[in-house]
């Protein structure tokens, strides 16, 4: 029975290490889709990146870690200068890039 | 909360920014076209830094008459001098220039042309306002150009989303054409597609794109 409640707290804690993060970056600049597709492209070939969404009416990009890798906060802020863009402002968020489309999409 | 404080340290150390319209991204190409009866051209460019892009372009042009025509090779560098990344928009100084040949129906063989111009731009997600100011000067040839731009988006988009525009634009080139080029524009963008369709106060056809590879 112990060997069984071993188990199940293993399996909890390894979903909640995996529970999806996101960094979101807040992008001075960005104001049309043409230009901003250089953020998206740079930003989905980085390795640790698993998805890539770009809110153009509130000025954020949110970009999902692969589920064994850790996104760098300052190499997703080269990539965006690269790109054109300033970023303002970075925080991490945890969901995933479906889970704040959706948000986003409902808040309209 | 290690990643998250990570995150939070990391995110002052935020950069400096860099470029955007007449050239892609860092280590992107772009290919752009504008066509119409006395106006074609053509051009790709490749953006080596943020800020610099290099790449060969064509351009046919020819007089309101239709009795003169110029037809030129050159390879141009796109300069971002200066930009500004506002919270809502974004503001833009461009060096634009090149070195090529040019040959016409009325001068004999070729000649070295360059071709130094500035571009300055702004533009929210509703409004664009830009001005062109480039030279075409080559031994006893004297073409140069001037163009201003504005326009507006009817609404928002997403990045997913088709965005229409108005756009009209005045242009004019020495030697070339004695009226202003008036053409209002339809401009639709949708994340990599940029297309411009109009019709000139010559009541000529006129189609531009714009693609990032």
């Amino acid at each position: 029975m112990n060997k069984i409640h071993l188990i199940l707290a293993l399996l909890a804690a390894s979903t909640t290490s995996f529970a999806a993060e996101s960094v979101k970056a807040t992008v001075n600049g960005m104001v049309c889709a043409f230009c901003a597709q250089g953020i998206e492209k740079r930003l989905s070939k980085m390795e640790a990146t698993k998805a890539v969404f770009v809110d153009l009416k509130n000025k954020t990009v949110a970009v999902e870690a692969k589920p064994d890798k850790t996104l760098d906060p300052k190499a997703i802020t080269a990539e965006i200068n690269d790109a054109g863009y300033d970023v303002v402002k970075l925080e991490a968020v945890p969901l995933s890039v479906a889970e704040i489309k959706a948000q986003t999409k409902a808040a309209k | 909360m290690k990643r998250a404080a990570t995150v939070m340290a990391l995110a002052m150390l935020v950069l400096p920014s860099v470029f955007a319209a007449p050239m892609g991204f860092k280590d992107s190409w772009m290919a752009m076209g504008d066509f119409s009866p006395n106006w074609r051209e053509g051009l790709a460019n490749y953006a080596v830094t943020a800020r610099d892009a290099v790449g060969p372009s064509l351009l046919y042009m020819r007089s309101d008459d239709e009795t003169t025509t110029r037809e030129l090779a050159e390879v141009t560098y796109t300069r971002l001098l200066q930009r500004w990344n506002l919270p809502d928009a974004q503001a833009n100084v461009w060096f634009i220039g090149g070195i090529g040949a040019v040959r016409g129906n009325d001068i004999s063989g070729t000649r070295a042309m360059a071709t130094p111009g500035v571009q300055v731009d702004y533009e929210t997600t509703r409004i664009y306002v830009s001005a062109l100011a480039r030279f075409y000067r080559a031994d006893g040839l004297n073409h140069d150009f001037a163009s201003a731009r504005a326009g507006f988006s009817f609404y928002e988009a997403d990045y997913d989303e088709v965005q229409p525009w108005l756009i009209v634009e005045a242009r004019r080139m020495r030697g070339l054409s004695a009226d202003i080029e008036i053409t209002p524009m339809l401009r639709l963008v949708q994340n990599r597609y940029f297309v411009e369709l109009g019709v000139n106060n010559s009541q000529q056809l006129r189609a531009n794109f714009m693609y990032i590879f």
